[in-house]
Formats: C-alpha cells, structure tokens, sequence
C-alpha cells in the first residue's frame, strides 16, 4: 500500500494540479464555450431546413452538426491542451519546483499527461452531455449510441495527445507541438487513402510504382488510423438507442492503448534526460 | 562540521547548435558546503550560479565531474530530494490556489498525506508568517507574501538543506528584512542555505561563508572575516580646505565626502591610528571621529570580478 502510494500518489497529485490548472485556460474555455454554441444553436438552423424536405432531415442535420462539432472542437482542446501543458509550466518555472522534489520525471510525466486526459475527458462530456440532452428531448429516447460514439472519441483523441505531448515534451513552446498535433490529427484521419494506394500500386509492374505501394503499406501498417473510431454514420442515419455497428469496441480501446503507450513512451525519451 | 554539498571538478558545457559556439558555464568547479551554514553564492549574470543549483537539483546534468549530496551521489534519488527545498527566481504560483493549497501539493510531492501533511502546512505557515493569509487566493498576495509562500513551499518538508536563487530580489526593504531574519531563524534550527543573489548586502549581513563565481571559474571562497580583511581607517573632520585636500591626496589619503569645511577621508592601510592623529595636528584640522573601515562585500566583489574581467581581456 505505502509502495503503491509513494509511486501513484505523486503523479496523482501532479494530475489534479494539472487539470485544475488547465480547465481555467482562456483559450480552452473559449472553445469549450464556441463548441457548446454550435451544439446549442444546431436546433435553431433546422428551422431553416425546406419543410417540404424529407422528414427526419433536420434531426439528421442536428446530428451532423453536433458530431462534427464534438469532433473539430474536441482536437482542437486535446491538441491544445497536450501541446501547451509542458511548456507552459517550463516558462512559469512550476516545473523546478516540482522536478526539486521527490518525484522521479516519469512519475511527473505521468502525472502531467494524466491530468490532460482529465480535461479531454470533462470537456468530452460537456459537449456530449448537451448534445445527448438535445437528442433525448427531442426524440424522448436515450441515445445511448451517442454515449458509445463519445467513448470511441476520447479513445481516438487519446492517440493525437499522446503522441502531441511527446511532441511538446522537446519543444519550448508550444506553437511547434500544436501544428504537429494538427497535423498528426488530419494525417491520422487520412490514413484509409492509403489503402486506395496500396491497392492501386503495382499495377504496372515499374520499379517505382511498386515501391509506392510498400511504402503505402508500412505506412497503414504503423499510423494510426482515426476513422475506425468514427461511427458518425451510424448516429446520423440509425436509431439513436442501436447498439454501435461495424466496430469492434474492446479491440479499439486496445488499439488506443497500445498508441497512447507508445507516444508516452516517446515522451519518457524526450524528456528523461531533457535539461530544464 | 559535516560536509552537506561537495562537488568536485564540476563542468558544464552547453552545447551550441551549427550557428552557435558550445559555452563552457562551468569550468572544474570545487565546492563545499558546510553543514548548518549560510553559503553565499555570488557572482554577475551568466557566471555560472544557476547552472550550479540547477544540477545540484539534478534539473541540468554535468558534463564531467561529480557532485555528493549529503553523502550520496544519487542526487535525484527521493531519498536526498527530500531533503532539499528550493525556491527558484521568479517562480509562479498559480493565482486560483489558496495559500494553503499551494503548501498541501508541495507537500503531497513529498509523500505527505493526512494529519502530518496539516501539521506541516500549519507550522511552515506559522514560520513564514503567513497564517493570517491561509485562506486567501494567491491573486491577492503582494510580492513579498508570494515570495513567503514561496519559502514556504522549500520549507514544507522540513529539508536539511534549502537552496535560494535570488530569495530577496524586487522585494522592498521591510520585505527583505523579513525575509532576511526569517534566513537567520532557518540556520538556527540546524537547516542549511545556499543562497544565490545579488543582493550584496543582504547576504553579506547574514552569510558565513561566501563563493564568488565569474564566468563559470570559482574566484574566490572563504568566511567573511577572511576575505574582508583589508582594514582600512576613516576618519571624519572639519576645517578642510582645497590645499589641505590636495596635500593629502598627495599622501595617498582619500578624501570620499566633502561638504564645506567638514570631509570624510579614507587612510591607506599603512597609516596607523597615530599618524592619521598627526596629519590632523599638522594640519590644525579638527578631528570628529575616526574608525577603523573594513572593505564591504560589494567592494570585494567589484574588485574580484573586475579583476578577473581584465585578466581574460588581457588573455584574449
């Protein structure tokens, strides 16, 4: 128990410092607020839908709106957030007086990317939260689909900050990282054309043209790819209470995981020897 | 006495990139601090001052060369960091924290939880004199309480040894007092400091020993008593006049103050008490007081640097 308190109370402590430090950033908030807008003001743009249109069309653009909204705010918080975090608290010397005392740089590491997914996490929530209401009120059944499509989003997001953080672990500020994350984001999103490339390569038998075609292949084999914890598809056209289709949740979490490990493996490198 | 910090033919090279040339910060750099001292560690910006802490506090890491904390090399074992506080310059407290929430996660840092980590929070408070702003948000702390909390935060641990980069820097002269006396209390119950300023002064009226660092070099290191030695006398008299200031100025005596008839003069070091008695007879000039002058810190320190400085001009 004394051991697990030494080694966990630590970093817990960095977490919690870390999240109640980072939910009162001003640009954070900002998004936050802009994100809850949207979802709010989504019920009000379908009264501009054609009445004659089909039925349920404003539900579905409701829908729309609110996922992709969740979407596009909620990276842009994550990578925010993951990117600023180290280099905020290198500038304001914060870290001197943590890493002067009796906690090892992993245990701070650790506690430092934990209190980031703390913040994810709550603004994850806000935003379904309010969107979940939206449904509920308008359809009058829980739309539990909704709570799984949430799930998969933070899993998904869970990837873009790991590996931002590792990123801002070896930057000075956080402009650098916050492209990366952008980047490691849209990428990330791409990575199903890449597929098209290793199934279109090889057809012409060059030298070239084949080498594009492994190259695409190790590529799909190594990034990871976004799309699989997306099931938009499924909350706009299906029943808000189906159980989620077409994915395969553990071996998602799983897949998150086994990135998320690897980008705060790629932290713990960065900055195990990294002079403040 | 117990050797607390030694470091032994300690450098640091920064690095430089393709543009830039690698910066020697640190150069063979001997040091010992002894236990239940006030260490003094002087030198000009750039000299090399924070490098050191920052590598005693294992956040830089030497190029070459070996540093012993309380016995151990394993300076970034939990073990030694507990029994080290460090208030860094200028460092920020987050404003939406109470005094006392800043002392409770300094405090679980070091492992302490429940009852202890109260009764530590409520006597580091006690000692900074900051009980009566316990409860209020750090956005409504002037500068010198901020940087009481500050030393609170060293402090919560109960350390052997604290380390102060420039504890009494921007602050005003009620302030700095405080602090400085709060130092004084700290080394009589046992705690070590090193202190890292440019507050001369300051840390000459409360050091017992002192280092002076240029350009990562030790220049100087020793007790006040033996780097303060030069005595000189000074004397206070009236009746001055232009040809009795230009006579003694001929004689090496330097007149320092001069309003109307009354001077304060400055003897060179071979005159004696006698013959500065003499030249004032001599010169039927009436003697108000005379004392003997001990060269300040900052004298020393201007003189060590300065020095030092047209060494390297002459060396390049």
């Amino acid at each position: 128990m004394n051991y697990l308190s030494s080694a966990f109370g630590g970093p817990w402590c960095v977490a919690v410092y870390t999240y109640r430090e980072g939910i009162r950033r001003k640009l954070l908030i900002g998004f936050l607020i802009l994100s809850l807008l949207v979802i709010f003001g989504s019920s009000f743009i379908t009264s501009f839908v054609d009445p004659t249109a089909e039925t349920d069309i404003d539900l579905k653009l409701i829908k729309d709106i609110c996922v992709t909204a969740i979407a596009i705010f909620g990276a842009l918080i994550t990578v925010y957030i993951s990117a600023s975090v180290i280099p905020a608290e290198v500038e304001t010397k914060v870290i001197y007086t943590v890493l002067s005392k009796p906690v090892s740089r992993v245990q701070y590491l650790l506690g430092k990317f934990l209190g980031i997914q703390l913040i994810i996490i709550v603004n994850l929530l806000l935003m379904g939260g309010l969107f979940f209401m939206a449904l509920y009120i308008r359809q009058g059944i829980m739309p539990t689909l909704l709570l799984w499509s949430i799930f998969l989003t933070y899993f998904e997001f869970l990837i873009i900050s790991a590996f931002t953080f590792a990123v801002s672990c070896a930057a000075t500020s956080p402009l650098v990282p916050t492209l990366q994350g952008l980047f490691i984001y849209i990428t990330a999103n791409l990575t199903e054309y890449l597929k098209d490339v290793e199934h279109r390569a090889g057809q012409t038998g060059q030298f070239l043209d084949e080498a594009i075609g492994k190259i695409a292949t190790a590529l799909y084999s190594i990034l990871p790819n976004l799309q699989n914890f997306s099931i938009k598809m499924q909350i706009v056209n299906g029943q808000p209470n189906d159980p989620p289709t077409d994915v395969m949740i553990p071996w998602l979490v799983l897949y998150s995981l086994v990135y998320a490990v690897a980008g705060f493996a790629c932290a713990y490198l960065v900055f195990r020897r990294k002079e403040v | 006495m117990t050797t607390v910090i030694r470091t032994t033919a300690l450098n640091k090279i920064y690095e430089g990139s393709l543009r830039s040339q690698d910066v020697h910060a640190l150069k063979d750099l001997n040091l010992e601090i002894r236990e239940g001292e006030i260490f003094g560690y002087l030198g000009p910006n750039g000299s090399g001052k924070t490098t050191t802490i920052k590598m005693l506090l294992g956040l830089l890491f030497p190029t070459s060369g070996k540093i012993e904390i309380l016995g151990s090399e394993a300076i970034e074992s939990a073990k030694i960091k507990r029994n080290i506080g460090y208030l860094p310059e200028g460092a920020y407290y987050p404003d939406f924290l109470r005094g006392e929430e800043i002392l409770s996660y300094y405090g679980r840092l070091y492992g302490l939880r429940g009852a202890e980590l109260n009764k530590r929070v409520d006597e580091t408070l006690e000692l900074v004199g900051m009980q009566h702003a316990r409860k209020r948000f750090l956005r409504g702390y002037s500068k010198g309480m901020r940087q009481r909390i500050g030393l609170a935060q060293a402090l919560i641990s109960d350390p052997k040894i604290l380390i102060l980069d420039e504890p009494t820097t921007g602050l005003d002269p009620i302030a700095r007092k405080d602090i400085r006396d709060l130092l004084v209390e700290l080394r009589k119950r046992g705690i070590t400091l090193l202190i890292s300023s440019h507050e001369l002064l300051e840390v000459e009226l409360i050091s017992d020993r002192v280092a002076i660092l240029f350009e990562g070099v030790m220049q100087t290191l020793g007790t006040m008593d033996e780097l303060l030695t030069q005595r000189e006398l000074s004397m206070t008299v009236e009746h001055m006049t232009d040809e009795i200031a230009a006579s003694l100025e001929e004689k090496g005596i330097v007149v320092e103050d001069r309003t109307g008839i009354r001077a304060l003069l400055r003897l060179p070091q071979k005159l004696s008490t006698y013959d500065a008695i003499e030249l004032c007879q001599a010169r039927k000039l009436n003697l108000l007081s005379i004392s003997p002058r001990r060269e300040t810190l900052e004298e020393l320190f201007v003189r060590i640097v300065g020095s030092a400085s047209e060494s390297r001009e002459v060396a390049q």
